[in-house]
């Protein structure tokens, strides 16, 4: 066992040996319980959350008003439809290998070229139909999030 | 032919090999088994790296089921300690007790839900009965929401709706976390 056992010292005047010996007893010690408190203590799936408001809620005390536009991302079964300031912006579902989905990625576009020409803004309204799935609403707000669009109120769609 | 002793005689070639001849010695075989600790504690310090890396001071939020799929998000924040409504395929849950069965939130149009609403006031008075004295824990209305992915937003609508009835108006939408570059490696796999 390397280092374990120490040198024995003969007394005689001989010359010293350059190996230097470390007692790694009480290092495997220690190892073994940082090993074993965070096995235990370990989180293995990484939750995230993605704080929204809900429509009809109170009003945020700390949200200062903004000289911002209404801006509104729709989530229809034809796909995103971004509305602001009378414009209205469609992003059909695109074919993929798993059927029609939505187009994330000309959706992200679409956020970062409102964001560059408001960079002030930062509320949007998705409104999803009733039949868009939870993962697709949670994209939606993810993809706000992404351009920096943070204040997120989810309403229904009528 | 010569007479020899009974046993494994090594050949010519091994007979003469330092290392292989070893094997036929008929020396006495020391007492202790030295174990090659090197290695060991090479395993050992990567794997307390790994989990230090990982840590997380804040543990579990949520209580992972089998029938939750969670849908993913790249940029979503830290989930805070708060109260979970979870609604798999099946039930709508409220901190781990059944109120209700999910299919009956997907019939009618009305938008409220007494048993969520009732559950989630009763959580709003012990909490404001506890910290009715601690001004530095003020009630936040904070509640996490865990879905199942394919789960429509009708039944969602209508436990934002129980949520904001009940005062809990800030609503975190819980998913997996995964990271910018997750997204791109997806992405190029995709195209």
């Amino acid at each position: 066992m390397a280092g374990a056992a120490p040198q024995e010292h003969t007394g005689k005047g001989g010359k010293k040996s350059l190996d230097v010996d470390f007692n790694l007893v009480p290092f495997i010690d220690l190892l073994s319980c940082c090993l074993c408190f965070l096995l235990i203590t370990a989180v293995w799936t990484q939750i995230a959350g993605l704080q929204v408001a809900s429509s009809g809620g109170p009003p945020d005390p700390q949200q200062k008003q903004e000289n911002t536009i209404d801006v509104k991302l729709m989530l229809t079964e034809k796909g995103y439809s971004l509305s602001m300031a009378g414009a209205q912006i469609d992003i059909p579902k695109q074919n993929g290998p798993q059927g029609a989905a939505y187009d994330r990625k000309t959706l992200d576009e679409k956020l970062k070229t409102l964001k560059a020409s408001l960079p002030e803004q930062s509320a949007i309204t998705v409104q999803p139909e009733d039949a868009v799935a939870y993962s697709d609403l949670v994209e939606a707000v993810d993809a706000c999030m992404g351009q920096q669009l943070r204040n997120v109120t989810v309403a229904p769609m009528n | 032919m010569a007479i020899v002793s009974p046993g494994k005689r090594p050949g010519i070639r091994i007979q003469g090999s330092k290392v292989q001849s070893k094997k036929f010695g008929r020396g006495k075989k020391g007492a202790y088994a030295s174990i090659m600790l090197t290695s060991l504690i090479d395993v050992m310090t990567i794997l307390v790296m790994f989990l230090l890396m990982n840590f997380s001071a804040n543990g579990e939020v949520l209580y992972m089921t089998k029938d939750i799929k969670l849908p993913d998000a790249f940029h979503g924040a830290q989930l805070e300690r708060a109260p979970v409504v979870s609604v798999s395929a099946d039930a709508v849950t409220f901190d781990g007790k059944m109120l209700l069965q999910t299919s009956d939130l997907e019939k009618g149009d009305v938008l409220n839900v007494p048993e969520l609403e009732d559950a989630l006031r009763d959580e709003k008075r012990r909490y404001e009965q506890i910290h009715a004295n601690d001004p530095d824990h003020p009630f936040k209305g904070l509640v996490n929401v865990q879905a199942d992915k394919h789960i429509p937003f009708k039944v969602i609508k209508r436990v934002m709706f129980a949520c904001n009835q009940s005062g809990f108006g800030n609503i975190n939408f819980a998913a997996l976390a995964r990271s910018v570059s997750e997204a791109k490696t997806v992405t190029a796999s995709n195209n």
